[in-house]
């Protein structure tokens, strides 16, 4: 990066312990803005595709899930129907419903666990405990199904592990109307409240332009006012079916990424309880040997992850294991936006910008500010700069 | 017309833009998807072409796979209704191709991921620095490529087996 007199550079990153994963970024500011922002990523890189090319079908399930601790079913889902597809492979609808059920689940979990860091990164962290609670009621259902808190390993090649028992579907409608009456509620405090307001109204701008030609994705790319999410342009399971509203605002902004998420999980909600109360007779999967051979054949398989549009490729030689298995996670597509977002604005801004897009990665714990000028160097934590954003718009 | 229709018209047209003879295979396995392997050459036409004609702006991934004697490098674009897999083959020896950053702006980090785990070479990519392996990562050792296993590259970085 080639400074002038007035800029610096401050390297963000790479641990931070407000998120999960170690990312980097590197700041060229100016004064209180942000003139530029280059990403480094890979702290987290753990060669998880090459592992894949080395493991049955049936094990990779395992490594699959384990991509990600917070879209785990997502994964899962997206590698079982790209390997039932070069299989040829029909599962049954049951299975189907019960898919879309722990994915929206997912989504729910994972939009009010990203709400409540957004409270948290803005300093307004009664509202992130209070969302924190409440996500709890939606973890509890997801234990009560699957078995699990986190890994649910509900879907496997062939249908899903597990089924939904007949006599618990009252007590999952209950929980699922306490989260509906907690959210509204959220999305109230979210429009209204001030403090939220203030740091989240015209902070982080990306506009529809940027968005389409930077290739942003999911709740990003919706925030800014593209209606585009692959559980409607290119429906997988049930989704077709089910109906549900696509959730788009204008403006780019924070605030308009918290009412996406918002908006979502009400949608979601509403997808759960159809899934409950329409749930169709029959067996949960079709049989799938762990010896099986999968044929000759590539697939591409499109996911909604709550994070955006997740893909996987895979091209298979007629073994039991994957020639070749790419994953693509929506954070790296919204790194670029999430860059576009950061420029131009101001240094106090930057954890809830970065926090906007719900990178699957983490931000920033230590970084070093250097001051070009001077020569001096120094260093704050991650939780100091949060300090800064919140004392900076006091 | 149905969506499998459509894809198949937008797979005649481009091929006719493209030159038969540059369309090495053509294919619409299902509804919303589609995959065609081009020559190497032709590929910033190919990706400019179907980003301004089909409306193809979204680039969603990179991959890249290790064929033996050469590499695919797969662009899946899309659009509301299609995800298109465009494929051009580069050889093991000279694995070089156009960079297309310039024209679908959302494609250099993809560009460096493929190029620091297959050691793709983007011509013309403005910064096409290491993206995922580390900073000391020896050169030439590329992760996705067949030959390298956990073994091998643990012998070449810390210089005696594990």
């Amino acid at each position: 990066m080639k400074l002038n007199e007035r800029e610096f550079i401050i390297p963000i990153g790479p641990q931070h312990p407000a998120l999960k994963e170690p990312e980097n970024f590197t700041f060229r500011v100016d004064g209180e803005y942000v003139v530029d922002v280059e990403p480094r990523i890979g702290y987290n890189h753990r060669g998880i595709e090459k592992a894949m090319e080395s493991r049955t079908y049936i094990q990779n399930l395992y490594i699959v899930e384990r991509v990600c601790g917070i879209c785990s079913c997502s994964h899962q889902t997206c590698y079982t129907q790209n390997v039932e597809e070069v299989l040829d492979m029909e599962i049954p609808e049951r299975a189907k419903y019960i898919r879309v059920l722990a994915a929206e689940l997912e989504r729910i979990h994972s939009h009010l666990l990203w709400l409540g860091v957004a409270a948290h990164e803005i300093g307004f962290d009664t509202l992130f405990y209070y969302i924190w609670r409440d996500r709890e009621v939606v973890m509890d259902l997801l234990e009560m199904i699957s078995g699990n808190r986190v890994n649910y390993a509900m879907p496997t090649i062939g249908g899903v592990r597990r089924d939904i028992a007949e006599d618990k579907i009252p007590q999952y409608m209950k929980m699922l109307d306490v989260l509906d009456e907690r959210t509204r509620y959220y999305k109230n405090v979210c429009s209204t409240e001030r403090t939220v307001l203030a740091r989240a109204e015209g902070v982080g701008v990306l506009s529809k332009e940027d968005a389409i030609r930077l290739s942003a994705c999911g709740p990003t790319l919706r925030a800014s006012g593209v209606t585009s999410d692959i559980r409607a342009d290119s429906p997988y399971l049930v989704y077709d079916e089910i109906p549900w509203k696509l959730i788009s605002y204008d403006g780019g902004d924070v605030l308009a990424n918290v009412l996406v998420r918002v908006d979502e999980v009400l949608e979601s909600v509403g997808i759960c309880k159809y899934c409950l109360e329409h749930l169709p007779e029959g067996p949960i999967r079709v049989k799938f040997s762990p010896l099986s051979k999968v044929p000759e054949g590539e697939s591409v398989s499109l996911v909604e992850a709550p994070r955006g549009e997740l893909i996987h490729y895979i091209q298979s030689r007629g073994k039991d294991k994957p020639y070749r298995y790419k994953i693509r996670a929506p954070t790296l597509g919204n790194i670029p936006s999430v860059c576009e977002k950061l420029r131009g604005g101001y240094i106090a801004d930057i954890p809830i910008v970065i926090a906007g897009i719900d990178p699957c990665f983490s931000c920033t714990d230590r970084m070093t500010f250097v001051d070009e000028d001077r020569g001096k160097r120094w260093e704050m934590t991650g939780e100091q700069l949060r300090r800064y954003g919140v004392e900076w718009y006091k | 017309m149905s969506l499998m229709d459509d894809h198949k018209r937008l797979l005649d047209e481009f091929t006719e833009f493209l030159g038969a003879e540059n369309v090495l295979e053509s294919k619409v396995p299902r509804e919303r998807r589609a995959l065609v392997t081009i020559e190497r050459d032709k590929l910033r036409d190919a990706v400019r072409y179907l980003r301004d004609r089909e409306g193809l702006t979204h680039i969603t991934t990179i991959s890249g796979v290790d064929v033996g004697e050469e590499i695919e490098v797969i662009y899946h674009l899309t659009k509301k209704d299609l995800s298109l897999a465009l494929k051009v083959k580069v050889s093991m020896d000279e694995p070089v191709v156009d960079s297309i950053v310039d024209i679908l702006n959302g494609a250099p980090l993809y560009e460096r991921e493929v190029h620091d785990l297959l050691g793709v070479v983007f011509k013309g990519h403005p910064n096409l620095k290491r993206l995922i392996l580390p900073d000391e990562w020896p050169e030439g050792v590329y992760p996705l490529r067949k030959k390298w296993d956990i073994d091998k590259i643990r012998e070449t970085i810390d210089g005696k087996k594990w």
